[in-house]
């Protein structure tokens, strides 16, 4: 039996006709999505009263009978696809619900569900028709058909003749004349294909519409329609509607085109003040198709860039003459259009949203009858459509339509509550400059989350700190390095220099600038001119004498607190005071600061070629730091480390938060800042609760082993943006609170926060919230308040406000402008790009000028452009921030050289003017600078860099690791020649931190970040690196890692293959209390021999260990056949006289658990290798040789894979023999207590415990960890390990 | 009353803000502004002086030679 049905065609399809122009782009469009429901177009009418249910089926019958378009079948044919009218009849369905518990809803899902339902175009009828009754009193009549078939205008049609059958037949109306024949869809399309006006109307539209620029809707995105979309609907106020009548009367204006331009200009608001939008177009009037139910409509692309100074009916008038100009030519298709300008496929589009106003669009009148109408559903919605049905007498229905791909319900409702406030803004408004984007309950939003009033006391930062003083005297202020200070000695320290600086003119309205590395000093120094009542100004050591000198003549300070180390610095004539003319005792002045006098001056990047000053007063950041004690919590308990440069102005809540809220202020060590390994000993050594990075540094601190499993209060980040990758990594390692703040130097360090919690799913993640008495405003180009989701210009406002630009009045004015709507209040503009969440929190975006962060740090390019003109090296010159790769920043200078230029001649003459952080890392001669068809410089055609160093090739072994690391962390093309400079070819002290973390990845040793620094160049670096690994890489002990050099160390015994690497996760969490070791086997070196047996390799050990250690307990863990040397060493020891302390096994078992079991083979012994390198060997059965093993380990990327040949020969070698060892080794019992660490995940096989040690020790303790035994140095076990050693290796 | 071509093409003109004299008899009404709603309201006003015609048969056609012919005077002469 066959199941194929055998295909007979329809009688009637002999009569095919070819599509018409306006159906073929809804054919193509369902033929390649035949699934999708989309264009079944539906609606309901809402029936209230006593319905003549057999009038009804009757003017149903007559409706469907004299539609010939619901009869329509399709199908695709050799010629393409053709149509004609089946003779199968449609029969209405009747379903009464009377009897269901919830019949409307009922009703309503059997509708949603035959209009889910594709259609087969062939077999099945285009359209259906079913009454649901509800109650006697009430009836929902159902009508769907596909788009093929009908179109907005046809569905009118057909929905009004059942009416008015009805009427006919129920004795209240007129006999309807009959639709015309559907053939005259075929006639009136053959005319227009032939008529002249065709080709006249393509050549109209190509003109109007070339130079269309790329089209966007509201939302960012692909607007590509899907099977579904998502509504919002809402009756027009009645008063609006009446205001849009008498507008449009009284301006002689349609007011169908008042309300489609007025939509527009909404519309343009959200892509950059100009839109094209999709006007659908009958495409019926004075066609014999008038009233014929077909689809004829088309879609016409409007362009629309509102002149919103121009008086309102102006404008609108001149839109309305453009709106008939386009429906003159309003039959040429949309889609050939857009076939004529090239756009199809990808993203490319012809028009945005569609605004659709719909007069004739109104409930039928069925006598006797109450009727409502509800559209389901009139074709795909590719981005927004906007719907208007009805008109101002009976009422507009408004329907927001979103395509569910680019718009949340959230985001459809706003557009709909919005669109409504701004025509009604409109139609009173003089011209569309006075109307906002966003509605009066959005800007009343916005005004709630600003409401941050918050009582603070008008005082000043010395009064607070000096009230702190006296509180807690004898609490810890300061620490810097071994040496802390009480807060009393604080009080005497900057008591006596500020004695000194007064007597130098320093007090209130003054400046004295501070240039000192970090140290107990500088934080001192900061005090004592705040206790003078002057201002503090920050100067970088490190920046050129020019630039300081620059500063110093604007700021005149009263003194310059510096080192004698640093006194070179400043001009001859600069009043300095060294740290060792510096006073011991004194009395503090009686000249306090007032709430209003300056806390402290700070100089950022200027885009004029200088640097300009921001000055903030005491109330300003009196307000930032109470906030941050009181939201954040922070107190006497806390200990902050200070780690930000003193001219980043991050480091004034560094430095004086702890001052006032008595916490312990912890300076670290100049240059640790960009040290991860430095900063998180730190952390650790001094129990640090508070930190900040700027986000980039974050990063490489996360990437750095020593941030894993660190256990803070809180770490704050500001400067850049936080991503929300680095959210994800950072609680992955971190435990602590993570927050996200923001704020320019003009506002006194931060005015927003943002918790990142772990639960915190934001992406992008936003700025925040705005502090005490302080306002965010988002505003559009005319200083207009914007809705959420739309892009605008940051403004801040509040107490936090800087004074302004120290001596540039000019600038001040240009920055600081009047608040437009509080009067005597000013509007700081950030230049910042933002835009508001609907839950009201502001979200960054980016710049609207050329200023650029660079791993937090502020430039103006502006500044290094002045700086090359002034070099005159140039005659052009323009710099660009390029991020080439992503997260890889790097400022290039493009120039038009100058006579006299060379080469590389440039970067050296800036480093004499700027800061090293502000010369670009490549210059590129142009013969000139590429310019837009419009003049203006075009930036997108300045070429990328090409960071290349040519010379002699990489030789060595670790010459040509680094090479291959250079080029892999700068993004070279080729591995780097010998003679690379690390810096020269872009790398920064970010990437040298990936270099530093990269070779210790590969060899196991961490380089230092300082030889980086030291040995920029390749050949160089090699040759130190190779310094170092000369002494301890391979040899016996080597430093795991560096500690306390008082404590007793621990050394740690290699397990088989004879490396003690693999320790260096548990190392690194044991340091720095004590330093750890790592024992490693002779037998690496080829050329020596293997030892006779384990007992002779343990007493060599031991040899080397109290070699190195003459006295005290001696600390020994080992895992795997490290656990059995060490006990086997303890036995050594005690038989010496020495004590062995901890001895703890990972993992180990005696050798009696091997002895008996078969001899493996030496495959066997290799794959151990696998183990060694912390892969599970029985996941990679298939590595059986020893060239898979090898190729394996060098392809993982592991520390065992990048061994030197001759190294991993040796490893190999160790690995075959570890068997030996250990079968022929017989235990003693030692004396001590064995701490035995079991793999508890593992040993399923195998009874292996650690009471099989119970003959060899006098105590046993033992400890479970949940991992394989091939995990056991992994860094999740290190994690587990290291504080049960570091526990025990205490009590010694 | 009865309607006239030139009644009618002096209503046109002053819906759509022309002179009576730049409408010519085979002129495209809708290529000179006359969109669906202000025809609506021209048929309105022509029903109310006493015009017995459907408003989409004027629709139908374009221009106003059209409208005489095919619409007004069958309907007068009924």
């Amino acid at each position: 039996m066959t199941l194929t049905a055998p295909i007979r065609p329809d009688p009637a399809a002999s009569a095919a006709y070819p599509l018409t122009e306006a159906q073929e782009g809804l054919w193509y469009a369902q033929a390649l999505d035949p699934a999708n429901p989309i264009l079944n177009t539906g609606q309901y009418l809402d029936l209230r009263g006593p319905l003549d249910l057999p009038a009804l089926r009757k003017a149903l019958a007559r409706t469907i009978a004299e539609s010939e378009a619901l009869h329509l079948r399709f199908h695709s044919g050799p010629d393409g696809p053709r149509q004609w009218l089946s003779s199968e009849g449609i029969a209405p369905r009747i379903v009464d619900l009377k009897t269901h518990p919830a019949p409307e809803s009922e009703a309503l899902a059997q509708m949603q569900a035959d209009s889910r339902r594709a259609l087969d175009l062939t077999a099945d009828p285009l359209a259906a028709f079913t009454l649901f009754i509800l109650s006697p009193e009430r009836q929902l009549l159902y009508e769907r058909i596909h788009h093929l078939a009908i179109d907005g205008y046809g569905m009118v049609l057909v929905t009004n003749r059942i009416a008015e059958h009805y009427a006919a037949l129920t004795g209240a109306g007129p006999a309807p004349t009959p639709f015309p024949p559907y053939q005259r869809a075929h006639d009136e399309d053959a005319a227009w294909r032939a008529s002249d006006r065709r080709a006249a109307a393509a050549a109209w539209w190509r003109s109007a519409m070339a130079d269309l620029p790329e089209v966007a809707g509201p939302a960012p995105g692909r607007a590509v329609g899907g099977d579904r979309f998502i509504r919002e609907s809402m009756w027009l106020p009645v008063d609006l509607a009446a205001l849009l009548e008498d507008f449009s009367d009284r301006h002689r204006l349609g007011w169908p085109d008042v309300l489609t331009a007025l939509a527009g200009a909404y519309l343009a608001r959200w892509t950059g003040g100009e839109c094209v939008i999709g006007l659908p177009f009958m495409a019926r009037m004075g066609r014999r198709i008038a009233r014929l139910p077909c689809m004829a409509m088309n879609v016409l692309p409007h362009r629309l860039r509102p002149d919103e100074d121009m008086p309102l009916a102006d404008w609108l008038a001149a839109q309305a003459r453009s709106f008939r100009e386009a429906r003159r030519h309003g039959l040429y298709r949309s889609e050939y259009l857009r076939r004529d300008l090239g756009l199809i496929g990808g993203s490319r589009r012809l028009y945005g949203p569609l605004v659709n106003v719909q007069p004739f669009d109104r409930p039928p009148v069925f006598p006797g009858l109450e009727v409502g109408l509800h559209i389901l559903g009139a074709g795909a919605v590719d981005d927004l459509t906007l719907t208007f049905r009805g008109d101002p007498q009976a009422g507009i229905l408004f329907e927001v339509d979103a395509n569910p791909a680019l718009y949340t319900p959230k985001d459809v409702a706003g557009h709909s509550a919005r669109l409504a406030a701004f025509l009604s803004a409109a139609l009173k408004a003089p011209s569309l400059a006075h109307v906002p984007t966003a509605s009066p309950a959005e800007i009343a939003e916005a005004e709630a989350v600003n409401a941050t009033g918050h009582p603070v006391p008008d005082t000043t930062l010395t009064a607070l700190i000096e009230a702190r003083i006296k509180a807690s005297p004898d609490a810890p202020a300061i620490s810097f390095g071994d040496r802390t200070i009480s807060f009393a000695e604080l009080d005497r320290r900057s008591a006596a220099l500020a004695a000194r600086l007064s007597a130098l003119g320093a007090g209130p309205g003054r400046i004295v600038a501070v240039a000192l590395e970090r140290s107990l000093e500088l934080p001192v120094a900061l005090l004592a001119i705040l206790r003078a009542g002057a201002a503090w100004l920050p100067l970088d050591p490190d920046h050129p004498p020019r630039r300081i000198a620059a500063i110093l003549s604007r700021a005149r300070p009263a003194a310059v607190l510096t080192s004698p180390e640093l006194a070179g610095l400043f001009p001859g004539d600069a009043p300095l005071l060294s740290t060792t003319d510096w006073p011991l005792e004194g009395a503090a002045p009686a000249t306090p600061p007032a709430p209003g006098d300056l806390a402290y001056v700070i100089f950022t990047s200027g885009s004029t070629g200088e640097p300009k000053g921001v000055m903030i007063e005491h109330r300003a950041i009196v307000n930032r730091l109470l906030w941050m004690a009181a939201q954040y919590g922070i107190d006497a308990s806390d200990r902050i480390l200070q780690k930000t440069p003193a001219t980043f102005d991050v480091s004034v809540w560094e430095f004086i938060l702890p001052m006032i809220v008595g916490a312990e202020l912890v300076m670290a060590a100049p240059g640790a800042h960009r040290d991860p390994a430095a900063i998180a000993a730190a952390i650790r050594r001094h129990g640090i609760t508070t930190l900040h990075f700027v986000p980039s540094m974050l990063s490489a601190f996360l990437a750095s082993p020593a941030s894993q499993g660190l256990a803070l209060r809180r770490v704050f980040c500001s400067g850049e943006e936080l991503t929300a990758d680095q959210r994800a990594r950072f609680h992955s390692r971190i435990n602590a609170q993570l927050h996200n703040l923001y704020g320019p130097t003009e506002a006194a360090v931060d005015v927003s926060f943002w918790p990142a919690a772990p639960d915190d799913d934001s992406n992008p993640l936003p700025i925040g919230w705005p502090v005490w008495n302080t306002r965010l405003e988002v505003l559009d180009d005319r200083m207009r308040p914007l809705p959420p989701g739309l892009a605008g210009n940051l403004y801040l406002g509040g107490v936090q406000l800087a004074r302004g630009y120290l001596g540039r009045d000019d600038l001040t004015a240009e920055r600081f402008i009047p608040d437009p709507t509080r009067p005597g209040e000013r509007l700081y503009a950030t230049g910042d790009l933002a835009r508001r969440r609907a839950d009201g929190a502001v979200v960054y975006l980016g710049r609207d000028d050329h200023q650029v962060k660079i791993r937090g740090l502020r430039i103006e390019l502006g500044e290094i452009e002045a700086a090359i003109m002034a070099s005159g090296l140039a005659r052009q010159a323009v710099v660009l921030a390029r991020e080439d790769r992503a997260g890889d920043r790097r400022l290039v200078a493009y120039l038009v050289p100058a006579p006299g230029y060379a080469p590389g001649a440039l970067a050296p003459r800036l480093a004499a003017s700027l800061p090293a952080y502000m010369v670009p890392s490549a210059e590129i001669a142009l013969d000139a600078l590429p310019v837009t068809a419009n003049g203006k410089l075009d930036r997108k055609a300045l070429p990328a860099p090409e960071f290349r160093a040519a010379g002699r090739a990489a030789g060595t072994e670790t010459e040509r690791r680094l090479a291959r690391l250079f080029a892999e962390i700068l993004h070279l093309p080729e591995p780097a020649p010998a003679e690379a400079d690390f810096f020269a070819l872009g790398g920064d002290s970010l990437s040298a931190v990936r270099l530093a973390l990269r070779i210790e990845e590969e060899t196991g040793r961490d380089p230092g970040l300082g030889t980086i620094f030291e040995h920029p160049v390749l050949s160089a670096l090699a040759q130190a690196i190779e310094a170092e690994a000369q002494d301890d890489g391979l040899g016996a002990l080597i430093l795991l890692a560096d500690g306390d050099p008082g404590a007793p160390p621990l050394f740690l015994v290699h397990p088989a293959g004879g490396i003690g690497w693999g320790y260096r996760h548990l190392a690194r969490r044991i340091a720095p209390a004590r330093r750890v070791w790592g024992l490693q086997h002779p037998g690496l070196d080829p050329d020596t021999a293997l030892p006779e047996n384990l007992d002779a390799l343990a007493r060599d050990y031991v040899r080397h260990v109290v070699a190195l250690l003459p006295q005290g307990p001696v600390h020994l863990a080992g895992w795997s056949v490290g656990g059995i040397i060490a006990q086997a060493m303890a036995v050594e020891l005690a038989a010496r006289g020495r004590e062995a302390g901890l001895v703890a096994l990972l993992d180990s078992y005696p050798a009696d658990a091997w002895r008996d079991e078969p001899e493996p083979d030496p495959v066997a012994a290799l794959r151990a290798l696998l183990a060694i390198a912390g892969h599970d060997p029985d996941a990679h059965r298939d590595l059986d040789t020893r060239a898979k093993v090898v190729a394996f380990l060098r392809a993982a990327g592991t520390t065992l894979g990048a061994l030197p040949e001759p190294v991993l020969d040796g490893v190999v070698r160790l690995v075959t023999d570890t068997n030996r060892l250990v079968r022929s080794h017989r235990h003693r019992p030692m004396a001590g207590r064995l701490t035995h660490f079991r793999a508890a995940l593992d040993h399923k096989d195998r009874d292996l415990s650690a009471a099989m040690w119970r003959p060899y020790a006098a105590e046993i303790e033992v400890l479970e960890v949940p991992f394989l035994h091939s995990q056991m140095t992994s860094p999740e076990a290190s994690a587990l390990i290291a504080p049960e050693l570091a526990r025990r290796l205490e009590g010694y | 009353m009865t309607l006239t071509l030139d009644k009618m093409r002096a209503d046109v003109a002053e819906l759509i803000d022309l002179d009576p004299s730049e409408i010519g008899d085979d002129d495209i009404l809708p290529d000179l502004g006359l969109d669906s709603l202000r025809l609506m309201r021209l048929v309105l006003a022509w029903e109310e002086a006493g015009l017995k015609a459907d408003f989409g048969l004027f629709a139908e056609y374009a221009t106003l030679g059209d409208w005489w012919r095919e619409v007004v005077q069958p309907a007068q002469a009924a």
